[in-house]
């Protein structure tokens, strides 16, 4: 099957979705929601059966979307992080509906009791779509449609409980830094473009390799275009609208926008510094940036998170010190090889980051299901809601105890090779030593914080009167189960995740 | 030429300090049309009349008049009372003196300015005809993705701003 009818199942899907809301009489709503989780795992599975064109010569379709033969695999790759994250956000939005109707429908004016509860399954199927398309995208013009395509999705996901406060004030936050990001981004688009004269990637990194190309206009370029992505994936100093944002959308478009967008930032990144790292003056510069960005995220990230008394927030930061993780990946220059042959996997720079984002978002997503759960139990989801875990529901609390140290680093756990694969890198390639020692002080520090989560679920005693068991719906609870054994068996053969880059 | 191009540039800057200078959000709404005014007319000089045009009828008109609505709702009274914070002065002042600086420093260098840039085809089909026929053509794709954008748009906006339904 093509690759493109891929994202063109996913369209239809939510317009059917959008379609059987509006036509069809349904009790349940989730049913829709369950509807688009059969459909996207049969996308999934369809990942591994995708073929490519011949020739993409002369077919102004095959300018936009990304052939090359050395990409192809993590085009699929990083679709594929779109697709799993939407399926189980999909699942955790259907847990997650008692706590959102009471902040969209409001049945004393007569509103149905499910009322806008359809579109928020339907949205983030959107922004799947336009996640697999950013994947695959080599030309800053698809570049550019399919990362607003995403974000204004995102604009409208974290508002969507519009009768809370906090929801509504991430939403306009999220909305006017996400706008200037974006106009940093446009800026810096036209600069590249007036640098070298073409819009599409590989032409961009030929014309930068020369030597008559402005060094200074294309740096400026480029400037613009890392605030605008360091916005994005969330790397200080442009990281303010983190721990709000997060700490006010609702729980699933949390973990939504702390994996898949990041991920998607993160290919974008790695393909546009991509063009800059072909050339010897440039590539120089632009990876100094990159080690001072790494730098100041993890510290930044890993120390603001010590304090936090609430556990969306302290997941909020906990996701800033991973994309320093992951900048310390990027900024590690990328090994020349000789003769042509290509490097193996682990040691280039997209190759860990890819590991290290299919580590990340089990983990993660483990994480915010707990959350979800435990936030229908209670009003708000600070950390002493999760005291004495353990006694009220002792799975919920191993799940969690799984995704905390595989959060920090702990071995046998798919974390542990992430951080690891990061630091060989990084050392391999002979990076600076602030930058690991940074990266030393952010893992360090990341084992206080995650811990503190732990030690409070099984040492403390629960809150009076919060102290009942946690019922977890059944499709939450495979997908929990899923992911703890995908977490040990990525921590054990690491080669599981690698295998399906290839 | 370049006499037309200074005036028009000094009332795009001008309208564009405007915006942030009038306390009055209707004046700033006012200020920024004068900005877009100057800002079509520099288009129109580079033989861009189209964009130039849509500056006009979509910015000018179409999305400042909303803006005015939206500016109806507000307290304007209370929005005049408000005076600048000394901070945010200072703020506002080093990022885009830090940005005009950064801008200035390239342009001086990297002699953009310097070379001028070879004139578009004479004699063919008009500026609308060109952009069209690269939209649907080669560009097809990306305009694809933006109609799925604009429906998740619109849909985000009723679901944002609707009244319940019985």
């Amino acid at each position: 099957m093509p690759v493109y009818y891929l994202e063109i199942i996913v369209v239809v899907l939510g317009l059917v979705m959008l379609m059987a809301d509006a036509f069809v009489k349904l009790e349940d709503k989730r049913n829709i929601a369950w509807f688009a989780v059969l459909v996207l795992s049969v996308v999934f599975l369809l990942l591994f059966k995708v073929s490519w064109p011949e020739s993409t010569e002369g077919s102004p379709f095959w300018k936009f979307y990304d052939a090359e033969k050395g990409s192809r695999g993590f085009s699929l790759f990083f679709k594929g992080i779109a697709v799993l994250t939407t399926i189980i956000v999909l699942i955790m939005s259907a847990e997650f509906r008692g706590v959102l109707l009471k902040y969209t429908a409001k049945p004393e004016d007569g509103a149905h009791p499910q009322s806008g509860l359809s579109e928020f399954f339907t949205l983030p199927v959107f922004a799947c779509a336009g996640l697999m398309w950013m994947a695959s995208a080599n030309n800053l013009a698809s570049i550019f449609v399919s990362l607003e395509a995403v974000t204004i999705t995102f604009y409208i996901l974290v508002a969507y409980m519009r009768r809370n406060v906090g929801s509504l004030e991430a939403g306009v936050k999220y909305l006017i830094l996400g706008a200037l990001s974006t106009g940093f981004l446009v800026y810096g688009f036209t600069w590249l473009f007036g640098v070298t004269g073409t819009m599409d990637l590989a032409g961009i990194k030929e014309q930068l390799a020369l030597d008559s190309v402005n060094v200074t206009a294309a740096l400026f370029a480029f400037a613009l275009i890392i605030v605008a992505l360091g916005f994005k994936v969330g790397a200080a100093p442009f990281q303010n609208w983190i721990p709000d944002v997060y700490q006010g959308a609702p729980t699933p478009i949390t973990a939504f926008l702390s994996v898949a967008s990041k991920a998607a930032g993160f290919i974008v990144l790695l393909r546009i510094s991509g063009c800059f790292f072909g050339s010897g003056d440039l590539s120089e510069k632009v990876g100094a940036v990159f080690v001072v960005l790494a730098i100041l995220t993890l510290l930044f990230g890993n120390l603001a998170a010590l304090p936090q008394t609430n556990f969306k927030r302290l997941l909020a930061y906990s996701s800033i010190a991973h994309a320093g993780f992951l900048l310390m990946a990027l900024a590690s220059p990328i090994t020349l090889v000789a003769d042509g042959k290509e490097p193996p996997l682990l040691d280039t720079s997209i190759g860990v980051i890819a590991f290290y984002l299919g580590a990340y978002l089990l983990m993660t997503l483990l994480a915010f299901l707990v959350m979800t759960a435990v936030r229908n139990q209670q009003e708000d989801d600070s950390l002493e809601g999760y005291a004495g875990l353990a006694k009220r529901s002792p799975f919920l609390a191993f799940s969690l105890l799984v995704s905390m140290a595989s959060l920090a680093g702990v071995p046998l756990t798919a974390g542990f090779f992430g951080k690891f694969f990061v630091f060989k890198l990084a050392i391999q390639n002979g990076a600076c030593g602030w930058l690991i020692a940074a990266g030393v002080i952010g893992a360090a520090a990341g084992f206080y914080y995650y811990f503190k989560v732990i030690a409070s679920m099984f040492w403390n005693a629960p809150a009076e009167g919060n102290d009942g068991p946690i019922p977890v719906s059944m499709p939450a609870k495979v997908v929990m189960v899923l992911l703890i054994i995908a977490i040990f068996a990525v921590g054990i053969v690491p080669n599981l995740i690698l295998g399906l880059i290839k | 030429m370049t006499f037309l191009f200074y005036i028009f540039a000094a009332i795009a800057v001008i309208g564009g300090i405007g915006v942030v200078v009038y306390k009055n959000p209707v004046s700033s709404a006012f200020a920024m049309i004068l900005s877009f005014l100057g800002l079509a007319a520099i288009f129109i000089q580079l033989d861009a009349y189209l964009v130039g045009i849509l500056q006009i009828l979509v910015y000018a008109g179409a999305i400042m008049v909303l803006f005015l609505f939206i500016i109806m709702l507000m307290d304007v009274k209370e929005e005049e009372g408000k005076t600048f914070k000394f901070g945010a002065i200072v703020g506002a002042v080093l990022v885009v003196g830090g940005f005009t600086g950064a801008l200035v420093k390239v342009l001086m260098e990297s002699k953009i300015g310097n070379e001028t840039i070879p004139a578009l085809a004479e004699g063919g089909k008009s500026d609308v005809h060109e952009i069209g026929e690269l939209l649907f053509s080669t560009y097809w794709f990306p305009i694809q993705i933006i109609g799925v954008l604009l429906l998740v748009a619109t849909v985000g906006v009723i679901l944002l701003s609707r009244k319940e339904l019985k």
